[in-house]
Parts: C-alpha cells; sequence; structure tokens
C-alpha cells in the first residue's frame, strides 16, 4: 500500500507490504525487506549448505534443542526445532556422525544463515 | 492461404502474453496450452481458451510434443506458436504439427535440422563463406606439426581433448615458449581421462562480445536482416542485458556481418524470426550458432526498427508477408532489455519463489515491461526464473542508459527478491557505460554476490512506521493483504 512517512519533519513516499512476516519497502528507488516478527533487519548470510552443520535456513527462533554437544547423530536425525511466521521447522542433521558445536539457546531469536550446530562425520575417526 | 482463426500457443509467461496480444491485434483467437502450475498466470486470464496439457513438470506439459498437438487439436487451432524455449527449436516438433494438420509457426523441420544442428551448421557456414573461430581438428597429432598449427592459428590457443568435456584435458596456451609442455600434457590428461590422446586446437577469444543478427524469411523466400543486438552481458552463458544496435560495430562489419548472416539463412532456405549468433573480436568476427526461433531479446530490435516481428511471424505462416524493397531500413535511436529474475542477488543469485505482492511498472515513453504474472500469482521453482523483461527506448545510448536504471528504481517487486540491484551495478558501470564489456565483464567485475547495504537512520524509522500504518489498516478494515481475499481466485476464473 502507498503511504506517506513524516521523517524528521519531511514526507516520505513509501510502498509497504507485510508478507508471511517480512516487510517490503519500496522508498527512494530502493526495495528493501525487515524481518518484523523479531524486529531487526534480515541478514541474508549466504545460506551454508555444508553438510556437516544445520543452518537457520529462515530467520526465527529456536524452540528445542534435541541433542547434545558429544552425542551421536544419524542421517536424517532431528536435530533442533526453529519457529518463524508462526510455523515449527524441524531441522535435521544431513549426516551421520557427533554433535561437535551446538551455537545457539532454546529461546534465541537467530538470524538467516546462521550455523546453529556443527558435526563431525562419522567416517573420520 | 485463409487467415487464421485460431492459434494454439505451447509456450508460457511473458512470451505467451506478447504472443496472445500480437494474436488479438490481428483479430485471431488464441489457445493457451498451459500446465498445471501456469493457472495462475497473466496469459491463462487474457488467452481466448486454455487448456491444461500436463503436471508442472515440463517433461509432462511444455515439452510433451503429444500432449501440445492434442492441446492444440482439442482447442480447434489452425496453428501453433512455439514462443522461445521448450519446443521451439525441436524439428520433430515442428514435423509433428504439420503432420497433425496445423501450421509450425516458425522454420520449417528442415531449417531447423541444418541450422540449429552444430555440425550441419558450420558445414553450411563453410559454403556461404562464413568465418568460424579458427581451430585445428585434423588427425596428425605429431607434436611438432601441432605446434605449426598452433603458430598459424596464433596465440592464445586453447588445446581440449577431442573425446572429452568438461574441461580436462583442456589447456590455456599463451605463447609459444609453453606450447609443447602445454600440447603434451593435454594429450597425457586425454590419454588417462578419455582413453584418447587425440587433442584440438582453437583460438581463444578471451576479449569476445556477442553480437547477433535478426534474420526474417519471408513468405516467398527472401532472407533480410533487422541490424544487430549486442548482447555481451553474460553470466554462465545466460544473458541478462541486451541492445540495440551495437555499440561496437562499425558501418563495414555491420554490413559485413549482416551479408554473412543472409547469406548462411538463404542457404538454410529460412522462413520466419531467427537470430544468427556471432563472437567479435579485434575487428574480426566468427559465427556461433543460429537460433531458428524468435529470441527472448527480439523487443530491442522492434523497438529501434518500428517493427513487431511476432506479427511478421504469424503473417509469414499464413503466407501474407513480404520484404517490401523500397522500404528502407535504418535503426533508429539505442533499445535496451533487462531480464528481471526472481533470484536473491545478495546472495549470489539463488532463486527465490513465492506469491507475488504488490508488483509496479512505472509506464513512461520509450519504455516497455514484458511481463506473464502480476499480483497474486505464485512464482513457482518449476521453470525458469525469469520474470519480466524490461525494455526502454530512447535518442541515444546515453539517454537509454539513464532512462533504464530511472525505470529500475521505480519498479516494484514484493514478494519474491529480484536481480534490480545486480543490474543498477551493472548499468552503473563504468566498462558497461563505455560499451567496451566482453563476455567476461560479468565474470571479471559481478562474480561475488552484492553485498547487502546497510539501512539507513530513515529507512529504519520508515519501515517502523510502516508497521504501525499496515498493522492499523488490517485491524480496521480486516484484511488488507492483496491477493490473500478468498474471492481473489473466484474472480480470476469468471
Amino acid at each position: 500500500m502507498e503511504m506517506v512517512i513524516r521523517v524528521n519533519g519531511v514526507d516520505q513516499k513509501v510502498q509497504a507490504e507485510v508478507i508471511k512476516g517480512l516487510l517490503w519497502v519500496h522508498h527512494c528507488g530502493q526495495t528493501f525487506t525487515v524481518d518484523i516478527s523479531s524486529g531487526s533487519r534480515r541478514r541474508k548470510k549466504s545460506a551454508g549448505s555444508a553438510s556437516d552443520q544445520v543452518a537457520a535456513p529462515m530467520p526465527g527462533k529456536v524452540t528445542k534443542l534435541l541433542v547434545k554437544t558429544g552425542d551421536l547423530v544419524e542421517k536424517g536425525q532431528a536435530v533442533l526445532v526453529m519457529e518463524a511466521m508462526k510455523m515449527e521447522y524441524t531441522l535435521k542433521s544431513e549426516i551421520a556422525g557427533q554433535v561437535m558445536e551446538i551455537d545457539c539457546a532454546v529461546g534465541e531469536q537467530v538470524t538467516l544463515g546462521k550455523v546453529l550446530a556443527k558435526f563431525k562425520p562419522k567416517s573420520e575417526s | 492461404m485463409a487467415r487464421f482463426s485460431r492459434i494454439a500457443i505451447a509456450n508460457r509467461g511473458e512470451v505467451a502474453v506478447r504472443i496472445i496480444i500480437a494474436c488479438e491485434e490481428l483479430g485471431i483467437e488464441t489457445v493457451l496450452l498451459h500446465s498445471e502450475a501456469d493457472i495462475n498466470s497473466r496469459a491463462y486470464r487474457m488467452a481466448t481458451k486454455a487448456i491444461c496439457i500436463g503436471s508442472s513438470a515440463t517433461s509432462e506439459s511444455y515439452l510433451n510434443i503429444k500432449a501440445n498437438i492434442d492441446g492444440a487439436l482439442a482447442g480447434g487451432a489452425d496453428a501453433v506458436h512455439p514462443g522461445f524455449g521448450f519446443l521451439s527449436e525441436n524439428a520433430d516438433f515442428a514435423e509433428a504439427v504439420a503432420k497433425a494438420g496445423l501450421i509450425f509457426i516458425g522454420p520449417s523441420a528442415e531449417s531447423i535440422r541444418a541450422l540449429g544442428d552444430k555440425v550441419r551448421c558450420k558445414e553450411l557456414a563453410l559454403q556461404a563463406g562464413l568465418p568460424l573461430v579458427p581451430g585445428y581438428q585434423g588427425g596428425q597429432q605429431e607434436i611438432d606439426i601441432l605446434i605449426k598449427e598452433a603458430e598459424k592459428i596464433g596465440y592464445p590457443v586453447i588445446v581440449k581433448a577431442a573425446a572429452g568435456g568438461g574441461g580436462r584435458g583442456m589447456k590455456l596456451i599463451h605463447s609459444s615458449s609453453d606450447a609443447r609442455e602445454l600440447i603434451e600434457s593435454a594429450q597425457r590428461e586425454a590419454q588417462s581421462a578419455f582413453g584418447s590422446p587425440q587433442v584440438f586446437l582453437e583460438k581463444y577469444l578471451d576479449r569476445a562480445k556477442h553480437i547477433e543478427f535478426q534474420i526474417f524469411g519471408d513468405s516467398v523466400g527472401n532472407v533480410q536482416h533487422f541490424f544487430d543486438r549486442e548482447c555481451s552481458v553474460q553470466r554462465r552463458h545466460q544473458k541478462i542485458i541486451e541492445e540495440a544496435t551495437s555499440p561496437s560495430l562499425t558501418d563495414d562489419l555491420r554490413r559485413r556481418m549482416g551479408e554473412a548472416a543472409c547469406a548462411i539463412a538463404t542457404l538454410g532456405k529460412y522462413k520466419g524470426a531467427g537470430t544468427v549468433e556471432f563472437l567479435l573480436q579485434d575487428g574480426q568476427f566468427f559465427l556461433l550458432e543460429v537460433n531458428t526461433r524468435l529470441q527472448v531479446e527480439h523487443p530491442v530490435t522492434e523497438e529501434v526498427m518500428g517493427i513487431d516481428l511476432v506479427k511478421m511471424q504469424i503473417l509469414t505462416a499464413q503466407g501474407d508477408f513480404v520484404h517490401d524493397p523500397r522500404n528502407l531500413k535504418f535503426a533508429k535511436g539505442h533499445s535496451i532489455e533487462c531480464r528481471i529474475y526472481a533470484e536473491n542477488p545478495f546472495l549470489g543469485g539463488v532463486p527465490s519463489t513465492g506469491i507475488l505482492g504488490q508488483v509496479h511498472w512505472p509506464e513512461g515513453p520509450g519504455r516497455r515491461f514484458e511481463y506473464g504474472f502480476e499480483s497474486g500469482d505464485e512464482i513457482t521453482p518449476y521453470y525458469d526464473p525469469m520474470i519480466a523483461k524490461v525494455i526502454v527506448w530512447d535518442e541515444n545510448r546515453p539517454r537509454a542508459i539513464q532512462k533504464m536504471i530511472r525505470v529500475l528504481k521505480d519498479s516494484v517487486v514484493f514478494g519474491v527478491f529480484t536481480n534490480i540491484p545486480y543490474l543498477l551495478e551493472v548499468l552503473s558501470h563504468n566498462e558497461f557505460v563505455m560499451g567496451h564489456m566482453t563476455t567476461r565483464f560479468i565474470e571479471t567485475y559481478f562474480s561475488e554476490a552484492l553485498k547487502q547495504p546497510v539501512l539507513s537512520e530513515v529507512q529504519k524509522q520508515i519501515a517502523a512506521m510502516a508497521v504501525g500504518k499496515l498493522k492499523f489498516k488490517q485491524s480496521s478494515s480486516g484484511d488488507s493483504i492483496p491477493g490473500s481475499s478468498p474471492w481473489a481466485s473466484y474472480w480470476r476464473g469468471v
């Protein structure tokens, strides 16, 4: 929707819309997005798809940790649960191995692409 | 030949819309042959009739010859327009269309085979006297003979495994001092990778421009060209920005390349719209390939020539179009096209899918927008990420670039990310502005993802207040998000 927003006494012409928890704004020749579920700027780190880690596929809140450091995991085993845009997402390990590091806590807001857990593949000793 | 009363469109997206508009203006009805996924598209809403020919996977719908023919017959069409991509350059499809008693809007199956096949096209090129990239493909593999051939071609030369591909057994030779070592190394690699030490040599074009000529064969077999386009701005062989005419051609080159393009098309008995692609380096041009169809970037030619290639295609297929020799051809002004891809430029161009929110294209003189999807439509992961094309025309190239930058800045696409920020960077790059870009322009200057700009204080305040306004609107009027109204899909079907 088109709107006029006054900032520091200047009227700014803006188009804005919320789609699935993301605010889209077009202003002064530029489109930008803000994740309004966390209120912070949506950070787009390259979503690391390396198989020895689990990264946040979207910005959201960690609601459950299902493993701890040192645990052995199977390929496809659920590792943690995230919530974003009012939906739950279960993140799974892509490999069989051991949990080396967990880099988040229950209740934490994480940004897109943040590495949440790292694994050591089983075959390596 | 009688006039067509209904044309089937074996395509989707913006090109389907383009064809529908041409048909409407000629008073011809249309039947859109579409997949399940494309019910939410502009072409579906615009076509006189629409027939779903299969599921979303292209192999089940847009690439399925039988499904398309059955659909065209069921829809009562007398001709089929294949658009570009999908079955447009498939000789078997052209043949099947004819066998079903319908007319294929494009060249004959024989022309597609003669010009579309790389080997046969090269034979025709030799007959027509067209220059090919210089090389040596002979059987004599003694190292001294190969070195002599490399010298003849002129460095840099690339040596490639005859049996291979994918970069193995491929070496770039910069000078005669390392020729022996690199050729022998390539032979060894070729032996171990492909079981044959056979190699061939080709001139390496390291600063070539992509220049192509729009050709058109009329109903009686006259072939003319409609000048050139430059499409050097490519990423992984995918064109991003195209323009007409090329800023790099002298009058003499333009004349010689145009004659060469017409010569090969005439030999291939070409009918309808086609494109002859060349590489140009240091004032020398070489044939790359011939595309036997309408091209994505055809609008820039239409803008500078004042013609309508799609209508010309339809009229030619009807037997109604003959080039008028009294029409003096000249290109007027300059036109640029930018392809809008649904991708995230800050993530290195990963595809972005989703339902389109607000979409706004800033209309104005010399601005043209070709799009297949509107607010509320879904950009699905099944097809090409190109969602629209923005074309501008102005009196000269600097003004056209300036206009394109303004138009892209004022274009609004919500719901999926687009390459617009990336295009703006390219359009402002000195090498592009000067017209010096080569096919390696993107890999040289734009190989990495764009850096996400940091939000300014003003932008942060705007965002915070916009959220407040949108929430207030939503709570006072119920539902304010376009596309989510329960009636939207109902009205669309009416």
